[in-house]
């Protein structure tokens, strides 16, 4: 593809983060202070962004000349899975080679973000509106993730409750339960029952010695 | 866009001497001395609205090319970079965040007005600890051998009056492992881009020269001189014969725009 695009996909990126970092001092100050790229590689479409730290927030391009101290390779779908929950590679789907410690570095930025979204409204709406449309803006995310919550229990409720298709986690557990209980009571017995086989061979063997000791005599 | 560096274009840009009587000034045949009066001239009188222009010509678009070669430099903390026909100085703002307080970047131009700009511009953004500002020419770069890790030229190598003695002037300059990025204006891949590049650069150009600076006949000039620049392959063999290894180049925007790289060996 055409550097370019390549180019104007980058500068995208980078200015959408950097223009909200500038809402969070903190975040900025820590960045500025990391070192070491952070590679960024999908599998499909294939493509490797490089990220590192500046004073100026982050820096991404799709070419590094520097060594890459930490590569996360994945799906996008996976990746991007990833950035929404930042807490387990465990079945992300995401592949992590290099240094921890970098990785560990921005997962602990990403976290403790804080963005100050009424400042950044207020630069542009003015000091009424700005507070109160951030406000208004952080209010509706919070419902709606509040709402996405809800009725993704709500619909597990009726698939398990209601329509019966999939049991419930209780049931699953007491179902669970029994099969250990009936797996560790059939190898119980299968031990007891080698005991006995073990027992009553010794002494048929012992049993035989004695008649043929008793023959010779 | 375009540039600033030493004013003269030949055609065949390699035998100096053979051309020392005659050169072109875009299409036009001039003699060698008056062309450098008159490029001169012509980036006197661009330098004012030099960036506003870019802008507009390319659609903010040469922001892109110039990002792409701040990619291609690998250019770290601690490193020297010379900046050649800085202009305004675009590469040479981004090198010296890039480069730190360790780092030296100069910024340089042969034309006194867009250095002026371009120091001014620069000063207004804060950068103050590692540039340093040189009105000099691409030929006989004054600097001892072996000095600058990376040495860019954008939008500045059509305007040289000889590319060839500049190739070799800034492989002198360059640290073995160092390398040369050119960023040029550059023949188009496509036959349908290339005929609506000429229609654009011929007629739309001029016109948005004269009404955003009143001078219709440097952004004639401008077009003229990039049709009379090294294509792509052209441009490779030359760094290739001044010395350079591993040279390689980009096409971007469909060959509008190349960037041409070069090691020192």
């Amino acid at each position: 593809m055409d550097p370019s695009i390549y180019a104007a996909m980058t500068a995208s990126i980078e200015s959408v983060i950097n223009t909200a970092l500038r809402y969070d001092p903190a975040s900025l100050q820590k960045i500025a202070g990391i070192s070491g790229v952070l590679a960024i590689h999908s599998t499909r479409p294939a493509l490797t962004l490089y990220c590192c730290g500046s004073s100026d927030g982050v820096r991404i391009a799709t070419h590094c000349e520097s060594p890459v101290a930490t590569q996360l390779s994945g799906s996008p779908v996976a990746l991007i899975a990833l950035l929404k929950k930042p807490t387990t590679l465990a079945n992300s789907g995401v592949e992590l080679t290099g240094s921890v410690g970098l990785l560990q570095r921005w997962q602990a930025i990403l976290n403790e973000l804080d963005i100050d979204w009424e400042d950044a409204t207020s630069t542009v709406l003015g000091d009424v509106a700005g507070p109160l449309t951030a406000k208004t803006i952080l209010g509706g995310l919070n419902w709606t993730r509040q709402q996405s919550a809800e009725q993704t229990r709500l619909l597990k409720e009726y698939i398990t409750e209601e329509l019966r298709v999939t049991p419930s986690k209780p049931e699953l557990k007491i179902f669970n339960d029994a099969v250990s209980a009936i797996k560790m009571d059939a190898e119980r017995l299968q031990a007891r029952f080698s005991q006995l086989l073990d027992t009553d061979n010794l002494n048929a063997r012992r049993s035989s010695e004695h008649n043929q000791k008793d023959n010779s005599e | 866009m375009s540039s600033k560096e030493q004013p003269d274009v030949k055609v065949d840009n390699n035998e100096a001497s053979e051309a020392s009587q005659k050169t072109h000034f875009g299409f036009e045949e001039v003699r060698t001395e008056d062309k450098a009066e008159r490029v001169a001239g012509v980036f006197h009188s661009v330098a004012s609205k030099y960036d506003l222009m870019n802008d507009l010509m390319s659609g903010g678009v040469h922001r892109l090319w110039k990002r792409f070669t701040i990619e291609i430099s690998g250019v770290r903390p601690g490193h020297k970079v010379l900046d050649i026909a800085g202009g305004t100085g675009d590469l040479a703002y981004k090198f010296s965040k890039l480069v730190g307080d360790g780092g030296q970047v100069i910024l340089s131009d042969i034309n006194s007005s867009m250095l002026n700009v371009g120091r001014d511009r620069l000063i207004d953004r804060g950068v103050n600890n590692n540039v340093q500002y040189a009105q000099l020419d691409a030929q006989s770069l004054p600097f001892v051998d072996d000095t600058f890790d990376c040495i860019t030229i954008a939008f500045g190598l059509r305007n040289v009056t000889d590319k060839d003695l500049a190739l070799r002037s800034i492989l002198r300059v360059l640290k073995p492992g160092g390398r040369l990025l050119v960023l040029e204006f550059s023949k188009p891949q496509n036959s349908l881009l290339e005929k609506v590049y000429d229609q654009y650069s011929f007629r739309l150009l001029p016109f948005m020269g004269k009404l955003i600076t009143n001078d219709a006949d440097s952004y004639r000039y401008l077009a003229e001189s990039i049709r009379m620049h090294p294509d792509q392959e052209t441009l490779k063999n030359m760094m290739d014969e001044a010395g350079f290894t591993n040279t390689e180049f980009y096409n971007m925007t469909g060959g509008v725009v190349a960037l041409h790289k070069g090691i020192k060996p």
